[in-house]
């Protein structure tokens, strides 16, 4: 008993070596192969990160096959039959072990025949640590092949790159958005608004990031800017021009001209200059009070914010008719009003700097789009970037834009083009005296575009200049009228602030659904991204 | 299955085995396979069937046995009118006292070696006057059953090439013999041997090197021999692999129209033991099987005609029965 113990130990220890060599050829197969398999997959599929995934193969392939060997030892008597029949013991092993409990003199002799054959016998040889050949041969295959395939280019990079070059532009993208939101948070004029501002531009920011490309990407930001159009008051436009309207009117007047060049300056600085106006109403002379009068009745004609025009005409009858108490308490729902249009002013802004962040984020995206249409998406470096335009009018390829911006005192608007395809853009508000000091707008910034580049500069607008704009449909007159116009003392102006977003929205709508190449639309959004901005920091 | 203890050691058995077969191949020039497997089908207490052209020994092979074993011995030459009572004996009237009564006349049965000579010849009526005899060792005449010698060892001839006027054993018959071997014709070099030992001044004569006695311990100890699990297997399927339709051999299932019954199993397993023993083995191996597989087994096999017609013999089959049955421990 004892004797075959010893022999089933060394049979045991054997064939464990034996069977490891064993395993471990069949976990290089596998290991190997599965690296093979993956290196092939990912030439047909794109497989970010294959190399770890194939690399995971190997400790797997190892794991199962120490787990196989582990669990799938032979059992003594399985051991003992190998024995015999390897070493041409016949039989007498398995026999013997078979009936090791058994007494008797037959048992006892073959024990005995058996134990003195296994003696003579080397029974490590019944499980030689030996390799398979055609495991070998197929593990050097398999290794040269997946070597192979390692070094060969893979088509699969490119879209890989592309892939990634994706993702990045995507994330670049929300963080323009995510900018956006910060810096709207960051306002010090909080506005109403802010709250769904910030809640419209974390949601496109998510979508942003989860789409699977970024044209995918690009379908969720019209939808946010056009949310956010819809949040500002659409009275603000008559609100405005009522009170540019108020300005002009009473910068005719002694009493009221620093009241106007604070209405030019801000609704704000305006509505308190206004109150300080009507706090005045008393010291003033009959004269002054005359001449208010009327001037108060000319802004309250050409007002177009029946509040305000009530106001205006409330204040001046009462000043007409010398009730400075009436006057001034009129002339305090015309500050108020100017507060109202500062609060709608702040929130224009908010959300001009909110569809600026998506305007950003979409330039990117587009950007990136077109790459991908175009195969380019996997270069990173081919980003098209604008620099800002050194010379007016320089541009000498199509698709160059620029802009100008100017914050001066001349009195109205001004609008600069550069030469060439170059295209500057220049805007000034301010009140004058009738002498031109307006600044000119400095330099836009540099056009986009893959094939070119461009600058362009644009003129501040001087005090003596008139530059109109077709203005909103006044409250009353019919959306298919004509819109005037052209100069003419009764046309009603309005303000570039308040109709570049329609604008925007138009040509933006236009570009949708036309057959316009990605390049294009990127200058028509970047063109108004900028004058948005530019209309946000121009009353400023 | 044995009652008692062997009375000699296993080993001696061997020696037994060994001196036989040294001592009748002083007679029998080559057929060593012919010799051991008489040897074997001697110690496992089964009968032989001789099956071989005449002249080439069968007659001297069985008389040569008798004088190595000092056992009697007892030849019966089957012819077409030999009938059961001069095989097994009958009463007849004699004076015994001064009186005239029947009493019983033993025949050549009673003898511990039998040599059925030509047994095919006999009618089939005489030829089941054997089957009794081989199988429960006793011999029935009228109400009174007489048990045979022991050890009883019948060793039967047929001539496979005579065939007119003679009477083929019935399966139920060729069921009782533990081997059937046949006697092939010896070689240019055993030819010139047999001539020289049979043709000189003087024939070797034997020398007894065992008893009855010696013989039936030797019965003993052989169903002694252990036999492993798997090996039981393999004979078990071996045996299943004769059966057409339990097996997947193409050969087999072909030409077999009937296989081997259990009692090839318990041959199988029984020459095995013997087998081991002679081979100075106590157990039984693959090996062993195998080596025994062909006299135990080509008599229990019953071919179709197509086997016939298209000259497979039940060896052919049997070797493909051997190389296609698989043992457990290649498996394993």
């Amino acid at each position: 008993m004892g004797s075959l113990d010893a022999i089933i130990r060394q049979l045991r220890w054997a064939a464990a070596r034996a069977r490891a060599a064993r395993y471990a050829v069949h976990a290089l197969v596998g290991a190997v192969g599965w690296v093979a398999v993956i290196l092939i997959i990912a030439r047909l599929t794109p497989i970010e990160r294959w190399a770890e995934v194939a690399a995971i193969g190997i400790p797997l392939a190892l794991a199962v096959a120490a787990l196989a060997w582990l669990f799938r030892r032979p059992s003594a008597a399985v051991l003992m039959r190998l024995a015999d029949f390897r070493l041409g013991l016949k039989e007498r092993l398995s026999t013997a072990w078979e009936r090791r409990t058994e007494s008797g003199p037959m048992y006892d002799a073959q024990r005995h025949d058996a134990l003195q054959q296994a003696a003579a016998a080397r029974l490590a040889t019944a499980f030689p640590v030996r390799v398979n050949r055609g495991e070998a041969s197929l593990v050097a295959v398999l290794a040269i092949f997946s070597l192979a395939l390692a070094l060969l280019p893979n088509p699969m990079d490119q879209v890989l790159a592309q892939r990634q070059a994706d993702r990045t532009s995507q994330a670049r993208a929300a963080k323009a958005v995510q900018d956006a939101q910060k810096k709207i948070a960051d306002s010090a004029k909080p506005t109403p608004i802010d709250p769904q501002v910030q809640k419209i531009l974390q949601d496109a920011q998510a979508k942003i990031g989860q789409a699977d490309s970024p044209r995918k990407a690009l379908e969720s930001i019209t939808p946010a800017e056009q949310q956010l159009q819809r949040l500002p008051d659409p009275g603000t436009p008559a609100l405005s021009s009522s009170a540019q309207n108020l300005a002009n009117a009473l910068s005719a007047t002694s009493a009221g001209r620093s009241a106007a060049q604070a209405i030019s300056s801000s609704p704000a600085q305006g509505a308190q200059s206004v109150r300080d106006l009507a706090s005045q109403l008393q010291s003033l002379s009959p004269k002054d009070q005359q001449e208010l009068a009327k001037a108060l009745a000319k802004a309250s004609q050409q007002a177009q914010n029946s509040q305000m025009r009530d106001s205006l005409s409330k204040a001046s009858s009462s000043l007409q008719s010398g009730d400075t108490a009436s006057a001034a308490q009129a002339l305090d729902g015309v500050a108020s009003q100017l507060d109202s249009l500062q609060q709608q002013e702040n929130t224009d802004q908010a959300v001009a700097s909110a569809i600026n962040g998506l305007e950003a984020a979409r330039q990117e995206l587009a950007a990136q789009a077109d790459r991908d249409a175009k195969g380019q998406g996997g270069q990173p470096t081919a980003t098209a970037s604008g620099s800002p335009g050194a010379s007016p009018g320089a541009g000498t390829s199509p698709g160059a834009s620029g802009s100008g911006n100017a914050n001066g005192n001349g009195n109205g608007n001004g609008n600069g083009n550069g030469n060439g395809n170059g295209n500057g853009n220049g805007n000034g508000t301010g009140t004058g005296t009738g002498t031109g000091n307006g600044a000119g707008g400095s330099g836009g910034s540099g056009g986009t575009g893959s094939n070119g580049s461009g600058s362009g500069s644009g003129s501040g607008a001087a005090s003596t200049e008139r530059v109109y704009v077709p203005g909103q449909p006044v409250p009353g007159q019919s959306q298919n009228d004509p819109t005037p116009l052209g100069p003419g003392e009764n046309v009603p102006l309005s303000p570039y602030s308040q109709v570049i977003q329609a604008y925007q929205q138009a040509a933006l709508d236009a570009t949708d659904k036309s057959l316009i190449p990605g390049s294009e639309r990127d200058l028509v959004r970047q063109y108004f991204s900028q004058l948005g901005e530019q209309s946000g920091a121009a009353p400023k | 299955m044995i009652a008692e203890e062997p009375r000699v050691d296993a080993t001696r058995v061997t020696e037994l085995a060994q001196s036989l077969e040294s001592e009748l191949a002083r007679l029998i020039v080559g057929q060593k396979a012919l010799v051991r497997d008489t040897v074997i089908s001697l110690i496992a207490n089964g009968h032989v069937l001789l099956e071989g052209v005449p002249g080439l020994g069968k007659t001297v092979l069985v008389r040569s046995l008798g004088q190595a074993l000092s056992m009697s011995f007892s030849r019966i030459q089957f012819t077409p009118d030999l009938m059961p009572a001069d095989i097994v004996g009958t009463n007849i009237i004699g004076d015994e006292d001064g009186r005239r009564q029947f009493r019983y006349q033993a025949g050549p049965i009673f003898a511990n070696l039998v040599l059925a000579d030509e047994i095919n010849r006999a009618t089939p009526k005489t030829q089941s006057a054997l089957l009794e005899a081989m199988q429960e060792r006793t011999v029935t005449v009228g109400t009174q059953t007489r048990p045979l010698p022991s050890p009883f060892f019948v060793l039967a001839t047929q001539n496979p090439i005579e065939l007119e006027g003679t009477y083929p054993l019935p399966e139920a018959q060729l069921d009782r013999f533990f081997f059937k071997v046949l006697v092939p014709f010896p070689s240019e070099h055993d030819l010139l041997e047999i001539a020289r030992r049979t043709t000189g001044e003087s024939t070797p004569q034997l020398k007894p090197v065992a008893d009855a006695e010696t013989v039936l311990a030797a019965q003993r100890v052989a169903r002694e021999v252990p036999i492993a699990e798997h090996v039981l297997l393999y004979a078990a399927r071996l045996i299943g692999a004769t059966h057409p339709d339990r097996t997947d051999i193409e050969s087999v299932r072909r030409y077999v129209r009937w296989g081997a019954s259990p009692r090839g199993l318990q041959t199988l397993v029984l020459a095995g033991k013997v087998r081991a023993l002679l081979e100075g083995r106590f157990n039984v191996a693959f090996d062993d099987l195998s080596a025994v597989a062909q006299p135990a087994l080509r008599h229990r096999i019953f071919l179709q005609f197509e086997a016939e017609a298209d000259g497979i013999s039940t060896d052919r089959l049997i070797s493909d029965i051997l190389e296609h049955t698989v043992k457990e421990a290649a498996k394993a």
